[in-house]
């Protein structure tokens, strides 16, 4: 398999091009970690916050069907994550040589896991959401979200991740 | 039908985005480590462009007033101001993002790829939402 990645000036406008695509073709801002909640609102009730029209965000669990699918596509390919780790820069990876994708790492995933479903609920967007469509909207609300995101993501990789392995 | 093709729609598009993500390497805890030194221009230029592409598309749309397919015209709405929230959440996102290299598109990219680690990061944001919607009312917003 190949470990170049696509170029950035290639794969970021065609990644921005959703945007206009959900927009024009189906009327959607683009997000994705509201399909957290629409999962779990068809588990439970209880709550008020799972308690609410949940068909608006139902778009967005087929959207990630699709992702998931994506996925399976290359897996069956053999795309293997650990094989992407040859480094354009002089980064010294902590996880061990074998690769960060292995199941010895499982609490990393899973707590991991938690922050990203927590974080991205509380803050009303993840990079989806914030970064890319709110960004572009020059929205201050999302601009505030996406230096969080860099402040935890600085933070868990200089003071957390140098010490779990 | 109309319901299926509705459906089928939202999966192509998330097989375009989850196929660009996928060669861009994006879902890699490799490259967002890169990105954390800041050893790597990669991810950089690519949100950056990403973002530019999506502000120049929305200034088209407003500017010549492009309408959707169903001939309706597209509003753009801004997400509530709730800068604790943001910033609280969005640090709280970060570490997770940060930790597993993962966001929400390549979470659920990874469930297809490797669906033993992805399991483990679906059940995590599962429980981290549920988590959040135990303690709303009690968070500063």
């Amino acid at each position: 398999m190949k470990n170049e990645p696509l170029a950035w000036y290639i794969a970021g406008p065609l990644i921005g091009l959703i945007v206009p695509a959900l927009l024009i073709l189906k009327e959607k801002q683009f997000g994705i970690s509201s399909s957290y909640r629409f999962l779990l609102s068809g588990f439970t009730k209880k709550l008020g916050y799972f308690n609410y029209n949940r068909e608006q965000d139902a778009w967005q669990f087929y959207f990630a069907i699709g992702l998931v699918l994506t996925g399976l596509f290359y897996n069956w390919n053999g795309y293997d994550l650990n094989a992407l780790k040859t480094t354009v820069g002089s980064v010294k990876f902590y996880a061990p040589t074998s690769g960060f994708y292995d199941l010895s790492n499982w609490a990393i995933f899973l707590f991991g896991g938690v922050l990203i479903g927590f974080g991205s609920r509380y803050s009303n967007g993840c990079t989806a959401g914030h970064c890319i469509m709110g960004m572009s909207q020059f929205s201050l609300t999302s601009f505030i979200a996406t230096i969080g995101f860099f402040i935890g993501g600085l933070f868990a990789t200089y003071f957390i991740i140098p010490y779990l392995f | 039908m109309k319901k299926l093709i509705n459906i089928a729609s939202f999966i192509l598009l998330g097989i375009y985005f989850a196929t660009v993500l996928t060669e861009a390497q994006a879902i890699s805890w490799y490259r967002i480590q890169e990105m954390f030194y800041f050893k790597s221009f990669h991810m950089y230029g690519l949100l950056g462009s990403a973002i530019a592409t999506s502000a120049l598309s929305l200034w088209i749309i407003k500017k010549f007033n492009i309408k959707s397919v169903n001939h309706n015209p597209i509003e753009v709405k801004d997400k509530p101001f709730q800068w604790k929230a943001n910033l609280g959440g969005g640090i709280i996102f970060g570490l997770g993002w940060g930790l597993t290299g993962a966001c929400s598109a390549p979470l659920f990219i990874s469930l297809g790829i490797n669906w033993k680690i992805g399991i483990l990061l679906l059940i995590g944001a599962l429980a981290g939402t549920y988590l959040y919607g135990i303690l709303k009312d009690k968070l500063p917003h």
